[in-house]
């Protein structure tokens, strides 16, 4: 039990990372997914053409070699790599961001398609402009239909940030990888696997609120 | 000078004429149905009119603005400018689906920041008793059945208070018992000398609503007259055919 206990203690700060991580991808990847599919669903065929080049890449490779490409690979370009030398959670944040960003576009994206024409045009002809039907009619009914996907997402991500401990930044499967290695006991992972099944619950009851709020 | 006048539109899908040099005019405080077998293109000359769909020819002139002149439209901001003035109610109500009906009223007249909030709020609450729906307010459209969001898209329209409303076969999407409801907003609105288009399939209601009835048929209007002389004295063998075999 002592060791149960002191395993949860030095897991505990990894936390800071994982959840760190989580949040910050969160955050960011969220608005960066919503404006790239509105470039994506532009009339600009370059627009257009970019972004399903962007999104085809990031989710086409792995996370894990994208976030080697960021942490280990960019310093080692030609010229410029000097100046791309990244800190471990820097080059993490950064990688999911983008990673996530892409997944986020394709699942708003479907979203949208969603939305009856028909509400185009009464608001057309209710003199809305192009922002404020995007806005106030559009988005508001895309999220409801996305709401499952963007929970499915979530849980996923909480999982990804696992990868990091590739890049060893310190997170909770990186002490438990140390404790097992340093113990050659097995219990660790899963004092480990019950934070992640904390994580992933409290997640899921959370967007099951939220669809309750969202639901019309 | 009219209220709406319309020359020689024009307009196809593709090779397919849907239009084919429409000709009309609507006076002010007028009510004209317009009626005629499927496919005449009714509903696309509806649209052309408020810029849902793009004419390829013609005139369209809204109050002395034109909106479209010898096949040329005006500036986007005319263009808005010229639609402003008008309202439409849809077959398919397009109410938004995630706002209270309170909210779909107000929020146009807020966008276009011509009501401020409370203005917008007492007006939707007149317009709502008007229409026979006051107390529901904070329903969701999911939660009325066709006629009540047809009167409430019907309210939503006039929040914006358009000189010309566009009635796109109101009650076609309605169980019969309850087209009497959404007619019976429409007809006291006639009353209230509301000039207004409606594209309908409802002959009691054209005949006795109308000030004009516009025949449409092979991608042009047919007949233009009174009631009475489309139902009662039509020129045209395709109307005789057309009343005997809807009446």
């Amino acid at each position: 039990m002592n060791y149960i206990f002191s395993l949860t203690m030095s897991m505990m700060e990894g936390v800071q990372y994982t959840v760190g991580l989580f949040l910050i991808t969160v955050l960011f990847s969220i608005p960066l997914g919503l404006a790239l599919t509105l470039l994506r669903n532009s009339k600009n065929g370059v627009f257009r053409g970019v972004t399903g080049f962007y999104v085809w890449l990031m989710r086409g490779t792995p996370l894990l070699l994208q976030l080697f490409f960021f942490y280990f690979g960019l310093p080692n370009l030609p010229f410029v790599g000097q100046y791309l030398v990244l800190g471990r959670f820097e080059a993490a944040c950064i990688t999911f961001i983008l990673n996530y960003a892409a997944y986020f576009c394709e699942i708003f994206r479907g979203g949208i398609l969603s939305v009856d024409a028909g509400q185009y045009e009464a608001a057309q002809v209710l003199g809305f402009s192009k922002w404020q039907t995007n806005f106030k009619i559009v988005f508001p009914q895309m999220l409801k239909v996305c709401l499952p996907s963007i929970s499915n997402e979530c849980i996923t991500l909480v999982k990804d940030t696992a990868l990091i401990t590739a890049i060893s930044v310190t997170e909770i499967l990186y002490f438990a990888k140390a404790a097992v290695n340093r113990d050659t006991n097995a219990t660790a992972y899963i004092v480990a696997a019950v934070f992640y099944l904390i994580m992933t619950y409290g997640l899921t009851r959370l967007f099951r609120w939220l669809e309750r709020k969202f639901h019309y | 000078m009219s209220m709406i006048e319309v020359k020689n539109l024009k307009k196809s899908f593709g090779g397919d004429i849907v239009l084919d040099g429409i000709d009309f005019r609507v006076e002010k405080g007028q009510t004209v149905s317009v009626i005629g077998p499927s496919g005449a293109g009714k509903s696309t000359m509806l649209r052309c009119l408020i810029n849902l769909e793009t004419a390829d020819g013609g005139d369209i002139c809204i109050s002395g603005n034109y909106l479209m002149k010898d096949g040329h439209y005006v500036s986007d901001k005319q263009r808005r400018a010229v639609c402003a003035r008008m309202g439409m109610v849809f077959q398919n109500f397009h109410l938004f689906p995630h706002l209270s009906v309170l909210k779909n009223l107000m929020l146009a007249p807020v966008n276009a920041k011509k009501l401020t909030h409370e203005e917008a709020h007492q007006k939707a609450d007149a317009l709502l008793k008007k229409v026979g729906l006051d107390g529901k307010q904070k329903a969701m459209p999911s939660e009325l059945s066709g006629g009540q969001k047809q009167r409430v898209a019907i309210a939503r329209a006039l929040m914006m208070e358009p000189d010309l409303l566009l009635f796109d076969e109101p009650t076609s999407a309605l169980d019969p018992q309850l087209t009497g409801e959404v007619l019976a907003v429409i007809q006291e609105l006639a009353r209230e000398n509301m000039t207004m288009i409606v594209v309908t399939h409802e002959m009691g209601f054209a005949k006795g609503v109308s000030d004009k009835i516009l025949f449409m048929g092979d991608h042009r209007i047919i007949e233009e007259g009174t009631p009475d002389e489309i139902f009662n004295h039509p020129k045209d063998a395709r109307i005789t055919e057309f009343v005997s075999k809807i009446l």
